[in-house]
């Protein structure tokens, strides 16, 4: 007699089971996190930004309401504008207040809670993550967009977020840095050597420790944004330009009148930030950086039938910069150096041919791309020709050094009188 | 006889650079002199690097950046065994009263791990990012690449009686052995000389790290004449990386 009993609560468990996954909207897919007018910034202060040493900063730099920007002189270079609290710069972090709460209200499924959890050795898939409180990232965090280029990752993170030495991000199978978004409910600190990815959102501050790398932003609302001799590059983040700009018809989406979908509440992609428009997005910044009004309109996911001109206008959303590791020296007329790592980062990037001195001397078809450069007597140039996956024009990049006298390295003959 | 004292208590590593980067402060604080500290790697204690200087021509080291001040010694501006310049490692850095530039440089030789200063003209100043490090006790060479260990060898080190000399040292010049010599197939001849031993074997006693040819001793032992030897696969790695110049620093 037990038996059709059990069956009976095994059923209906089951029933209940299927009737909660029938009603919990899949929580896979988070929504699209609109970073409006501070899209622009690859690294953004609330009080100070402070930098360190030879930082490379592809975007725009800015403080607000603090006016501090220190250490951007050589020998950091800023390829992006500056703002000082100005209005572009407090337009900015209004916006980021906004996305940054929009983030923090990502729904978050029970089983992504991982709280407690080190982020490292981990592979994870498109959807919103939370931290009650802080987070740490040690060794290699893999997010997958399983082909999805549009995936969305959204950490919400309560307290801190910190990661060890020569940890990475590691994106896979289409996921881009633009559509990675960690809400940090203080600061984060940024391991050195770190190869870091997607755009950090701190309520207080941001630390990058000497020789950390992020491809995405640092954007701190209250507190500061310290650099060491770190690369920042948002420039894979600039809004998809469509080449040449056809017939782009106006947002598909009515950004007011129709409601978006149900199932993505806060996103309304095209229409730049629901909230805080229209009055307080300052067109200057619009016309300043055409198509940057837009921010990541290609990462919206509600962006299920794109419109069908941008599946054939080949698009040029290619990038690469040259580094290399370690950096040039930091002293002081000593810029040689006795070997080095040259690598080609970017997005889109489908081989990079190196030479040395016009010699090819490596080719790399997947990422890294990497070259070990040992460094002979006298100057030389090291030079890096990028070809893309899409249209993007081919670049070549140069990088020249000065080997180190020290750097000998055929010994010469020489008789044996040492002690043995 | 070695005017620099030697403590024989045992300390914590890192302790003699210590109290040296601590005297040195005290004593440039009242002279205007600049020591060019190398960049610190985290956690390691190695420095991320190493400002060098070549020379051009033979210099005269002094006690004091000041023409007048009293000579120590002539550095030849090419080492003797194959007449590659000399390249010394940077100290510190300083303007002499009459507006010369001089570094303060670690000098070859004896007593070991002297140091003087010489002006800046006919120099070239450079950096290496490598470091050797020798433990005694573990008999384990650590090569350090911008502060961060790259390669770690086990090795033969002097034994108790003809002890390798601790300290902080560099390596005077890279040498391809005959492949009959004892050492073969490489050595980097070290400005570290013997405390015991004031000539060996044709030579001032002075200190290499080299291959084992012609040895029988095992890897780990401590048996050597001071010399501080690597397997054939160790020395040639650093044989084609380490040049003159390079700091080297060997501690108990």
């Amino acid at each position: 007699m037990s038996h059709p009993i059990h069956v009976t609560r095994a059923g209906l468990a089951l029933a209940v089971g299927f009737a909660l996954f029938a009603t919990v909207p899949a929580p896979a897919q988070a929504a699209s996190v609109n970073l409006g007018t501070a899209a622009p910034f690859v690294a953004l202060g609330g009080s100070t930004v402070t930098n360190t040493g030879p930082s490379v900063l592809n975007g725009d730099l800015g403080v607000a309401p603090g006016t501090a920007l220190v250490g951007f002189g050589l020998p950091a270079t800023v390829n992006g504008s500056i703002h000082a609290n100005d209005g572009v710069a407090r337009q900015a972090q209004a916006d980021l207040t906004i996305a940054y709460d929009q983030a923090a209200a990502e729904p978050v499924a029970p089983a992504n809670d991982l709280t407690g959890q080190n982020l490292g050795n981990r592979t994870l898939t498109a959807g919103a993550y939370r931290y009650s409180s802080s987070a740490q990232l040690t060794g290699a965090l893999t997010l997958d967009a399983q082909g999805d280029p549009n995936a969305q990752f959204v950490f919400e993170i309560g307290t801190t977020l910190t990661t060890a030495s020569a940890s990475s991000v590691v994106l896979v199978n289409g996921a881009s840095p633009c559509n990675v978004f960690w809400q940090i409910g203080s600061s984060a600190t940024i391991g050195t050597t770190t190869a870091f990815q997607g755009n950090l959102m701190a309520l207080s501050s941001i630390t990058l420790n000497n020789g950390a790398s992020v491809q995405g932003r640092a954007l701190a609302r209250n507190g500061a944004v310290t650099l060491d001799n770190n690369v920042l590059d948002a420039s894979a983040c600039a809004p998809a330009t469509v080449v040449p700009p056809v017939t782009t018809p106006p947002p598909t989406t009515p950004p007011d009148a129709t409601p978006p979908p149900a199932t993505t509440p806060p996103a309304t992609p095209p229409a730049a930030t629901p909230d805080a428009s229209p009055s307080s997005t300052p067109t200057a910044t619009t016309a300043g950086r055409p198509a940057a009004a837009a921010p990541q309109p290609s990462a919206s996911p509600s962006a299920q039938s794109p419109p069908a001109s941008r599946s054939t206008v080949p698009t040029r959303r290619g990038t690469a910069i040259l580094l290399r590791s370690p950096r040039a020296p930091r002293l002081p007329r000593a810029g040689c150096t006795d070997g080095f790592s040259a690598t080609v980062r970017g997005r889109e990037i489908k081989r990079v041919v190196f030479r040395l001195d016009g010699r090819q001397v490596a080719s790399r078809t997947g990422s890294p791309f990497r070259v070990t450069v040992k460094a002979g007597a006298g100057r030389h140039i090291v030079t890096a020709l990028v070809t893309f996956k899409d249209a993007t024009r081919a670049r070549t990049m140069k990088l020249g050094y000065r080997a180190c006298a020290a750097a000998v390295l055929r010994p010469r003959r020489g008789p044996s009188r040492f002690t043995g | 006889m070695s005017h620099f004292t030697r403590a024989v208590v045992p300390r914590p590593s890192g302790f003699r650079r210590g109290v040296g980067a601590l005297a040195a402060t005290l004593l440039t604080a009242g002279s205007g002199w600049v020591l060019a500290a190398p960049a610190q790697a985290a956690g390691t204690g190695v420095p991320a690097s190493q400002p060098l200087v070549m020379l051009l021509q033979d210099r005269v080291a002094r006690t004091r950046p000041d023409v007048g001040a009293r000579r120590i010694e002539t550095v030849a501006a090419r080492r003797p065994l194959t007449r590659v310049r000399t390249v010394l490692p940077v100290l510190g850095q300083a303007t002499g009263g009459d507006g010369r530039s001089w570094v303060q440089v670690r000098l070859p030789g004896r007593p070991n791990e002297h140091k003087g200063w010489i002006p800046t003209t006919q120099t070239r100043r450079t950096a290496t990012g490598w470091h050797i490090s020798i433990n005694l006790s573990a008999r384990q060479v650590t090569v350090y690449h911008y502060g961060r260990a790259k390669r770690r060898f086990r090795a033969v080190v002097g034994r108790s009686s003809t002890p390798t000399p601790r300290g902080d040292f560099f390596v005077e010049e890279a040498l391809t052995l005959a492949s009959r010599d004892s050492g073969a197939p490489f050595a980097l001849a070290t400005s570290a000389r013997s405390e015991v031993l004031q000539e060996f074997n044709g030579g001032p006693g002075q200190i290499a790290l080299h291959g084992t040819n012609g040895f029988s001793d095992p890897l780990g032992s401590t048996a050597s004449h001071g010399c501080v030897r690597l397997s054939t696969r160790a020395i040639t790695w650093l044989a084609r990386r380490i040049g003159a110049g390079i700091p080297l620093t060997v501690t108990r």
